[in-house]
């Protein structure tokens, strides 16, 4: 099949990239730009494992053409935060048990930050409601509530101590 | 000791920075230059003789670099030694629908695809067994020529005597239970990445909660020494046992990298994972038990079917569990237990969570519960008063050192409000209780030989850096975690200092796997020993150093510390420094194998079911039932579980209520639909694993018994909460509306079915012992 | 699983788009939110040579606006998102049924993508049927997909779930539409003669095979629903194994308009997943006219609903389950409903 040059910002940086008019979204980022952190755990869009922020709204890369978002912001895992700056959501999740096996846990971290730029104070009900597409088998998505409010907790204390700069 | 510094305290996973930021590797995330894709040909047929298989089209195909079949590689293999009956490519004959025929390496998948259309097999079909017991009667045309009647293994036990039991009983019942088959479902398909290497090696990078085993069964198949081969583990995406055995990928990357000398990468599609399965069987359980006046459990006789589809795998042992663990969790004399492993075609099944024991501890614990109810017994207490006096030896001849499940019943009774709650509820609402066990770890390894079945190994040289070489999986349990902290505590140094290098054959000695919950007991014990056998090098290096009797030195923050005297205090690296000065690099070295006594017996299968110790859980279950739908919700469930020692609290719950959301999944959704031997919901949208929305409130708590073995007293965390899950479901369900469902998964239909023959059978006036229903 | 090789178009407009479709004829598919073409690409049920993505035209042609005015009524841009649809202050106050019906589909990641338009035109489906190309060809292939002649057996393409039968009873699983078709929507259609509006409950065919009257040249552009219809209380009840992600295994749409003394003044029930298409439940209307809530005039009602309901085995659940819960839920929704009315929200 043809390939064609497409264009691409991913974690805010701009690719070009030559795919055919059928590559995935969720392949592209795992095989031509190196962003292996979204997973794909299913074939029929029902795990979550592939979400991927697109233009601030979380969605499954697996079922995405690559070639139909040339025009947006994409935001994998690896953009949420870097190593020695993590996003609450990350180090939420890092230290609060919500990541076991971890293999799902790139897809829960979007649809969090995605949740927490809307509503940075969610109930219990609303953080249910907002990751009820994302399954998790290790968890039993206790520890994910839990790793949740700590990212609310630090979300908040960051920006306290720092009402300007404070991305999201 | 001085009080625990890392130990106990919950710590955050060491790899958990990767797997945040999407850093961390998996199998399928891997690739290297050069690498090609593989796939796998399955049988459409769900048995058939294989008489021709014509690979040339394919072969032909620009991009193809390898066709491989059964021909090239046919030694048979399995995780059992009594078990090597299958091949990564069927030679003779496809045995499921699904069974693996060939393999295609390309240089795309869309090719390696296309040349899987390419290869015509000639097949003849045969009739097929679809049924376990239709399959034990079967005259001809038996899977295996070697396994008659298609029985793959049976075993009959018997412990004092049932007869006798029974007849001191004043209540009996027997029932037959079914349970649907289950799988899984780990979030991760699984991937193998075979690395053809210059120099005539072979490299495996492999999704695998065994790579010994993995790294033994290449070493056969490929006929290379095993020395030629290396296994790495990379980040594991769950395994729950479904990566506990060679699955079928394993073996073809690394036969197809051999044979193109090029790397070779193949990743299971959600379907092939269905199909590689290695799950939970069908069982169909006959579960008699005899209850005295006072409630004393007086005998159990179960006899015990399970479908294991088309390969032996882990069979044998999953028969064996279920017997071994009946009589153990409570001190019953008489224990009959009849046993079948029958073989189908269907993908074959193997271990998964709570291995052997949870349909029939489903059976038993439903059972107890309605002679309570018949002896006028409340069923919390009808489990108090039968329970082990431990430390003992049970009937069959496992021993127990540390029994936390009085103390784990009292907290689920006392937590839940059970008083005020069982019996009490209105119509609709109940209450249920049940309780689980399971093993720390085998006593005996699957391949029997005297070698420690973990050995840990600590370096430290110049840098003051430990090093710690562990064969053990982390497979997103905790695995790593534990090793850093039990070295961190007994060097007394901060987790940061210690790099684990984990489950890679060329630079780590051996641990049998990550299965049947061993980690934490055995590879924890080694670890343990390693450690402080570390310790004793550098305090006798201090001591050497400075004059002094390595008695009174102490290692902790950091620091090397003389108790008599105040002055000597050494910063660890000023220690390691002194202790270098005597050895060189520090090398310490810590092995662990099961006691004698805890290996159990020595009837035929007696093998299967001991363990240096055994964790427990007691749990209860809080449901709603809508009557004009059948739906259940779930509302609370709460679990106790005896670790014996939570090392880290926070992967310790982690366990316990992931264990507790996999039984809840068996209990009420979860099932592998099957016509004709062809799995009707092969995919993530179709089998149904819990979403959020479904999953109640799981509230953990820890017992801590303290083991006098396990390494600071901790024994096995992961699995032993699953099986009390379902039994808890049934029985709140029981105490909600009056209905016993023996069927799992328990679903709203067989609610409603079951709440209308109750309905008929008063109406006409008849009632059953215990309402009815059954 | 690779997707299949495919052309890839990305029309600037409406009219482009149709052209583009009337040039390929069976071989263009339409491309929205792709949370059902792209499964149904990898698993190869079907193989289009080109593709036309018209999320291209969200923005250039209103496609993804959501509008209301006292004098049109609703009118809802085929593209817009399945999360607009139900988090749309508008739609939850005036057309309750909908908002309730969509904020079921899938989950909310599914729903970003998802788009009203593709709910409307989902593929049907049956668990013979939605399977992966080594499934199918190892079954043989069904009627409503057949595989090549060598793997079909004698006898041709058989239905697994009537076997001996001629037609496809591969269940209808969209929620959007049994909602839309109790608030009377029209759907509006751009095709190479321009704009054509339709009845919603015209545009369904109850065939598994051949599910909607939509030529190979069109494209759904709008869904409309009258004014009459706003502030309508309603509601919508779904059969699922989990409450999220699946399908609907049967579904119970009602949108009742009840005078102050609680006398139904109009109503409406219709089902989805039980049937080939989703269907309004016939001659209801004219029952619960005038009628207040009384448990027989539910029960009678509810059993109406049972004969238009023929679920047959195209999933996980059994045909009795599904009918079954069609009564209970016809019930309760219309005593939900009714209750509502009488100014007690639920």
């Amino acid at each position: 099949m043809t390939k064609h040059l497409i264009k691409l910002k991913v974690n805010g940086e701009p690719y070009e990239v030559a795919v055919p008019p059928n590559k995935l979204l969720l392949d592209v980022l795992r095989e031509d730009l190196g962003f292996t952190g979204s997973k794909r755990g299913c074939d029929d869009s029902s795990c979550g494992c592939c979400a991927v922020l697109i233009d601030g709204a979380p969605m499954l890369a697996c079922v995405a053409l690559a070639s139909s978002y040339q025009d947006c912001e994409i935001t994998t895992v690896e953009g949420l935060g870097t190593l020695d700056g993590l996003h609450p959501v990350q180090s939420g999740f890092a230290d609060g048990g919500g990541s076991q096996c971890g293999f799902c846990t790139s897809g829960f971290l979007i649809s969090t930050k995605a949740l927490l730029d809307r509503n940075p104070q969610p109930s219990l009900d609303e953080i249910r409601e907002a990751l009820s597409s994302n399954l998790c088998r290790c968890t039993g998505y206790m520890q994910i509530y839990e790793s949740v409010k700590l990212a609310i907790e630090r979300a908040a204390a960051r920006k306290a101590a720092n009402p300007a700069g404070a991305r999201s | 000791m001085a009080m625990n510094s890392v130990i106990g305290k919950p710590l955050p996973m060491i790899e958990s920075r990767a797997k945040v930021t999407g850093l961390g590797k998996y199998a399928d995330d891997l690739s290297v230059p050069g690498m090609l894709i593989g796939r796998i040909l399955h049988s459409p047929h769900a048995h058939a003789v294989i008489r021709s298989i014509d690979t040339s089209r394919a072969e032909a195909l620009p991009g193809v670099k390898a066709v491989a079949t059964g021909r090239d590689a046919p030694h048979p293999y399995g995780i059992l030694p009594i078990g090597h009956d299958e091949c990564v490519f069927t030679v003779d004959k496809a045995r499921y629908i699904g069974d693996n025929i060939a393999a295609v390496a390309a240089t795309s998948a869309a090719i390696a695809e296309q040349a899987l259309d390419l290869i015509h097999v000639d097949y003849e079909l045969l009739p097929a067994f679809f049924d376990p017991l239709e399959s034990m009667q079967s005259a001809e045309h038996w899977l295996h020529p070697t396994k008659p009647n298609n029985i793959e293994k049976e075993y009959h036990h018997l412990f004092g005597s049932v007869d006798e039991g029974f007849a001191q009983a004043a209540f009996v019942l027997e029932q037959r239970f079914f349970a649907g088959e289950v799988t899984h479902a780990a979030m991760e398909p699984h991937a193998t990445l075979a690395i053809w290497e210059p120099d005539g090696r072979l490299t495996v990078h492999s999704s695998t909660q065994v790579p010994y085993y993995l790294h033994r069964t290449l070493s056969e198949v490929l006929e290379m020494p095993m020395s030629q081969i290396r296994v790495i583990k990379p980040l594991i995406g769950g395994g729950f046992g479904g990566k506990s055995e060679i699955i079928p990928l394993e073996v073809a990357a690394s036969v197809l990298a051999k044979m193109a000398k090029r790397p070779v990468k193949i990743t299971y599609t959600r379907e092939e994972v269905f199909l590689a399965h290695r799950g939970r069987p069908i069982t169909i359980v006959d579960m008699k038990v005899g209850l005295t006046e006072e409630g004393k459990i007086s005998a159990v006789a179960a006899r015990v079917v399970q479908d294991g589809g088309a390969y032996c795998g882990y069979g044998p042992v999953t028969v064996l569990y279920s017997g071994a663990l009946l009589g153990a969790l409570y001190d019953i004399p008489n224990v009959r237990y009849d046993g079948f492993r029958v073989l189908t075609n269907k993908p074959a099944c193997g271990a998964m969570r709570g291995h052997g024991t949870v349909n029939v501890r489903f059976a038993f614990e439903s059972v107890l519960d309605d002679l309570a109810r018949d002896a006028g017994i409340d069923p919390a207490e009808v489990r108090r008063r039968n329970l082990l006096k431990a430390p003992c030896i049970t009937v069959n001849g496992l021993r127990v050192t540390s029994y936390g499940l009085p103390e784990c019943i009292e907290k689920v009774v006392e937590r839940s409000g059970w008083k005020e709650k069982q019996g009490k509820l209105p119509y609709g609402k109940g209450i249920g209780i049940a309780c689980s066990h399971y093993v720390s770890g085998a006593a005996n390894p699957i391949i029997r030989s005297n070698i420690p079945h973990t050995t840990v190994h600590i370096k430290i040289d110049r840098d003051a850096g430990v090093t710690v070489y562990t064969g053990a999986s982390e497979i997103g349990q905790g695995s790593d975690t534990m090793h850093v902290q039990i070295v961190a505590e007994i060097l007394g140094v901060r987790p940061e200092r210690i790099r684990l290098i984990a489950a890679d054959t060329e630079l780590t000695p051996i641990d049998l796997g990550s299965y049947s919950s061993r980690v934490t007991f055995m590879a924890g014990n080694a670890c343990l020993e390693a450690a402080r056998n570390m310790r004793a090098q550098i305090l006798e290096g201090v001591a050497a150093k400075y004059k002094l009797g390595t008695a009174m030195l102490d290692m902790r923050d950091e620091q090397v510390i003389s108790l008599d005297d105040s002055r000597l205090r050494l910063t660890f690296d000023e220690a390691v420094a002194a202790a270098l000065e005597f050895r060189g690099a520090l090398v310490a070295k810590g092995t662990y194998a099961p006691p004698e006594e805890s290996r159990g017996g020595k009837h035929k299968g007696a093998g299967v079911g001991p363990s240096p110790s055994y964790s427990y859980s007691a749990q209860t279950v809080e449901v709603s039932v809508d009557t004009d739908t059948g739906q259940i919700r779930v509302e609370k469930i709460i679990a106790a579980h005896d670790c014996g020692r939570a090392l880290n609290p926070l992967t310790v719950e982690g366990q316990v209520e992931g264990s507790v959301y996999m039984g809840l999944g068996q209990a009420l959704q979860e099932e592998m639909v099957w016509d004709n031997g062809r799995l009707m919901n092969p995919s993530l949208l179709e089998y149904k694993i819990a979403t959020t929305l479904e999953t109640p409130e799981i509230e953990s708590i820890i017992v801590e018994s303290i083991d006098p073995e396990g390494p600071f007293g901790a024994k096995e965390a992961g699995e032993g909460s699953l099986a009390a899950t379902i039994p808890a479901v049934a029985n709140a369900i029981y105490d909600a509306v009056g209905v016993r469902i023996n069927s799992l998964p328990i679903t709203p239909e067989k609610i409603l079915a079951a709440l209308r023959e109750k309905g008929k059978q008063q109406r006409g006036g008849k009632s059953g012992s215990n309402g009815g229903a059954r | 699983m690779s997707m299949p090789a495919f052309r890839l178009e990305r029309p600037r407009s409406v009219a482009g788009a149709v052209s583009i479709l009337a040039a390929h004829g069976p071989d263009a598919m339409i491309l929205a939110g792709g949370t059902d073409v792209v499964p149904n690409l990898q698993m190869k049920l079907f193989s289009p040579r080109v593709l036309v993505d018209i999320k291209s035209l969200a923005k250039v042609c209103r496609l993804s606006a959501i509008e209301w005015s006292p004098g049109n009524g609703l009118r809802i841009g085929a593209l817009s998102t399945l999360t607009a649809v139900c988090e749309s202050l508008l739609i939850q106050e005036k057309f309750p049924v909908l908002a309730r019906a969509v904020a079921t589909i899938a989950g909310p990641l599914q729903r970003n993508m998802g788009t009203l338009g593709g709910n409307l035109c989902l593929e049907t489906r049956c668990h013979w049927y939605n399977q992966s190309e080594f499934w199918r060809k190892s079954l043989g292939g069904c009627l409503k997909l057949q595989v090549s002649d060598a793997l079909a057996g004698k006898e041709g393409p058989v239905c697994h779930v009537a076997p001996g039968g001629r037609r496809c009873w591969a269940a209808w699983s969209g929620d959007a539409a049994p909602a839309l078709l109790t608030l009377d929507a029209e759907i509006e259609i751009a095709g190479p003669a321009g704009l054509r509006r339709v009845a919603l409950a015209q545009f369904y065919r109850n065939d598994g095979m051949d599910r909607i009257a939509l030529g190979r040249d069109e494209l759904l552009t709008a869904v409309r629903v009258p004014p009459r219809m706003a502030g309508r209380r309603g509601n919508y009840r779904k059969l699922r194994v989990r409450n999220s992600i699946d399908y609907p295994l049967a579904g119970v749409a009602v949108s009742m308009d009840v005078d102050p003394r609680g006398v139904c003044r109009d109503a409406r029930l219709a089902l989805t997943a039980v049937n080939p298409a989703p269907l309004l439940v016939k001659e209801v209307g004219e029952w619960l006219i005038g009628q207040t809530a009384s448990p027989e005039l539910i029960e009678r009602v509810a059993q109406q609903a049972i004969r238009t309901a023929k679920p047959l085995t195209t999933s996980g659940s059994t045909p009795v389950y599904r009918r079954d819960m069609v009564r209970v839920f016809t019930r309760r929704a219309l005593e939900e409903a009714w209750r509502e009315t009488a100014g007690a929200p639920v």
